[in-house]
């Protein structure tokens, strides 16, 4: 049980420890040095463990791209020969088609990759803030050359909204999902963001615009193909949800837990205000946060027990405030 | 009733009220009474919602000692030297002149059940149709061999909020070069779980500074403790060396403590120290022990309104209360508040109730710029207040989330006391 050498040793001897549960919580001196000297080589080891492995991972995605390039070729040389076909025999090709699932698959990943020159044209109306390419500068907005992998709000020498920073640090990151939900509708993703833009709907559209910026970005393997950890890409919402009529007296006790983090009266130091927020961007935040497209683990953790109706009986109960 | 002018003394502009309007309003027109005893994190939460939300229907009375309230929360950051003690310093001014409450400055010191009334150490006796008790904690005599109360100056357990926060600020930077420091944590359960741990870190920040030879030492009779990866990281990386915690393995458990001496026999071994931190085991205020609401050491209540599990027209909040599995917090305190609000004036005004929800996170600093959470959430069962979702901080984050996360934390302070105080 006791170890009375050893409290003595590490009052008097000074090198008090604060290391591994398998030496229980007592050190000596002479162990001390070893577990010093221990843990050096660990984390040296460490690293090199996290070095190869960020090596292997690499490796994995390679070899995914390139499978999937390869099987994409396959997949276009085969359309091309039922195309041929279809020329000639509209109806079965059509079937044909449907019913295969690599076709399929392309059709898919084709969408969520978009076309790079279509991508181009509808960039354009993003260039009056945004440049991207080579010698592209700030402007209004940030220049957007290697934005796939960012950090939000990391760029240096650009000033961000301060929601756009709190976002960053909260871990939201600039990926395919991202982007694509923040093209979508802006305010969804960060609430006071100074991008002045509405939001492309069009879900083509986006992912245009993110295979043309995504030939500016240095690590494209950052565009997960088909996101296998099924991060929802947008906020979806029925209409359904933006109408529920919300019960103002049940939002004003469901508010009561919002508001030992937000401040009554507005300021936003730390935390954000949630005073004179329009209903819809509201409604739409707490389904970004329900989603986790938003980041925040503490907003996340409140939306997600937050019913539809209990999301739209605080923003009724938000709204008559004002 | 009986009324003693004495102790309705309120603060500031709430003394005229208090002595004219509301009494006398509640005892003519015969309004329903609710008592709250405690102006901490549970009770002046309860108080302002009921008062706000019940709009001059219910009559509010708040019963506490203190005129000023120092919160225990971020009172760690003071003796780091983040925040000054008056930025932790609250009043009931705004309590008393914005909401109507009757702010009366004295103890209780018992509750007659049948008959309805608090008896306060004053000699008044106030009637209640509602009770709400939120008193916090008091310490288990006997709970460290050799010291009791009077030996709190000697050796401060700054547990509870204000002289005794600033008493063991002066001790920790009067201590001698390359002197010890030894903390006597508490067994579980306790109020905020990471909250030595938070001030382990704390000490080490302000002796890292000014005492970089100084010694710390924890012994612990708890195997394990919240955010002890966040803790043990960042003590590597800041402070390494001056940090041992002796667990209950090697005897941390067993701890004699010599007041006049000022030692600490830990398992045998006597240490001779310059700051000993005790930390005692800790039960519910003491008033609820007095009123025959406790089992054991804590007041069992249920989930769903926060009622005494032995007298339905009493609430109880906060650290007194043997909920399920809310950590003993402010921020639980405060959400608990909140339910036990909503339910009182359902039960005296009929207005509409709601099924309770619950949630906790508390923020700890580790050094300067570099904050951890943990946190969840929590419903009402039967049985007790069951824990939903939960979350914690990683080990490895990135300084910008860290940094991040303490100002979260400042933000969080506002927001509470605010929503506490009005
Ligand atoms: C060092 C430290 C750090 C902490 N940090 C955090 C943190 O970061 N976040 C967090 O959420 N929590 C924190 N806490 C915990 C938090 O302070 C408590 O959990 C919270 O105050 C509990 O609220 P309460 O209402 O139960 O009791 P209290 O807030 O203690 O209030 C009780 C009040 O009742 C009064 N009272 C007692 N008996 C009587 C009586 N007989 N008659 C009249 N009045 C009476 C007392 O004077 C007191 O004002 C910390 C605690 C400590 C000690």
């Amino acid at each position: 049980m006791t170890n009375t050498f050893g409290i003595f040793a590490s009052v008097l001897g000074g090198s008090g420890l604060v290391l591994g549960l398998a030496y229980g919580w007592m050190s000596r001196d002479y162990r001390d040095q070893e577990i010093a000297a221990l843990t050096e080589r660990l984390s040296q080891m460490e690293d090199s463990r996290a070095a190869l492995a960020a090596k292997a991972d690499q490796a994995v995605a390679f070899e995914a791209r390139l499978e999937d390039l390869e099987q994409a070729l396959a997949t276009a040389r085969d359309e091309a020969e039922a195309a041929r076909q279809a020329a000639a025999a509209p109806e079965v090709a059509a079937t044909e088609r449907v019913s295969d699932p690599v076709a399929e698959d392309v059709t898919s990943a084709r969408l969520d990759f978009g076309d790079p020159a279509k991508g181009a044209e509808v960039f354009a109306q993003c260039q009056s803030c945004h440049q991207v390419g080579q010698g592209a500068e700030d402007r209004i907005g940030p220049h957007l050359n290697g934005i796939f992998g960012r950090r939000a709000g990391a760029h240096d020498g650009f000033n961000y909204s301060d929601d756009m920073q709190m976002m960053g640090a909260d871990g939201l990151a600039w990926n395919r999902d991202t982007l694509d939900a923040y093209l979508e509708n802006p305010k969804a993703l960060v609430s006071r963001t100074r991008m002045n833009f509405a939001g492309l709907k069009d879900a083509g559209d986006r992912a245009d615009i993110l295979a043309y910026l995504r030939q500016f970005s240095a690590s494209p393997q950052d565009i997960p193909e088909a996101a296998p950890t099924a991060q929802a890409p947008e906020v979806e919402l029925a209409p359904e949800v933006l109408e529920i009529v919300g019960d103002t007296d049940y939002g004003e006790y469901l508010s009561s837990e919002c508001k030992t983090c937000h401040q009554q009266d507005g300021s936003d130091q730390g935390i954000p205000a949630i005073t004179h927020w329009p209903t819809e961007d509201f409604v739409v935040a707490m389904h970004a946060y329900k989603q986790e497209i938003r980041p925040h683990p503490v907003m996340q953790m409140m939306a997600s027990r937050l019913s539809d109706e209990e999301i739209a009986a605080l923003a009724a109960y938000f709204a008559q405030l004002e | 009733m009986k009324l003693n002018r004495r102790v309705f003394v309120g603060t500031g502009m709430a003394a005229a009220t208090t002595l004219s309007a509301p009494m006398i309003h509640a005892a003519s027109h015969g309004k329903p009474k609710v008592v709250v005893v405690g102006g901490g994190a549970g009770g002046a939460t309860a108080a302002r919602y009921i008062a706000k939300d019940s709009q001059g229907e219910i009559d509010v009375t708040l019963v506490e000692p203190s005129r000023s309230y120092y919160t225990c929360f971020f009172s760690n950051l003071y003796i780091g030297g983040f925040r000054e003690l008056d930025s932790i310093e609250h009043s009931y001014g705004t309590l008393a002149s914005d909401y109507g409450i009757n702010v009366v400055h004295d103890w209780a010191t018992g509750v007659d059940r049948d008959a309805k009334t608090v008896s306060l150490a004053g000699g008044a006796s106030v009637p209640y149709d509602r009770l709400v008790l939120s008193p916090g904690i008091d310490f288990v005599e006997g709970a460290v061999a050799g010291w009791d109360l009077s030996a709190q100056n000697a050796m401060p357990h700054a547990y509870k909020g204000g002289s005794q926060t600033e008493l063991l600020k002066a001790q920790v930077e009067a201590m001698p070069e390359g002197g010890t420091y030894v903390m006597v944590a508490p067994p579980n359960p306790y109020r905020c779980p990471p909250g030595p741990y938070e001030r382990i870190s704390m000490v080490a920040h302000v002796l890292k500074a000014s005492n970089p030879t100084a010694k710390i030492i924890i012994a612990d009779p708890k195997e394990n403790f919240s955010k002890q990866g966040l803790f043990e990281e960042g003590w590597q990386k800041y402070y390494p060396g001056m940090i041992t915690r002796i667990g209950p393995d090697f005897g941390g458990g067993n701890v004699t403590v010599d007041p006049a001496a000022m030692s600490v026999d830990i398992d045998g071994e006597l240490i001779q120290a310059d700051v000993v931190n005790v930390i005692p085991a800790q039960k519910a205020g003491m008033i609820c022990d007095a009123a025959g609401l406790t089992d054991g050491n804590w007041a069992p209540v249920s989930g769903h309104t926060m009622q005494s599990r032995m007298d339905e027209n009493i609430h109880i909040l906060g650290d007194s209360t043997n909920q399920g599995d809310m950590p003993k917090s402010g921020f639980s305190a405060n959400s608990q508040a909140k339910v036990a609000a909503m339910a009182v004036r359902g039960a005296l005004t009929g207005s509409r109730v709601f099924p309770a929800k619950f949630s906790n996170t508390c923020w700890s600093l580790i050094d300067t710029d570099d904050g951890v959470k943990v946190g969840a959430t929590y419903e009402a069962t039967d049985e007790k207040i069951a824990k939903v979702d939960g979350f914690v901080s990683q080990t490895g984050e990135d300084a910008a989330l860290r940094q991040a996360t303490y100002e979260e934390s400042i933000g969080w302070y506002e927001g509470i006391t605010s929503d506490m105080f009005g």
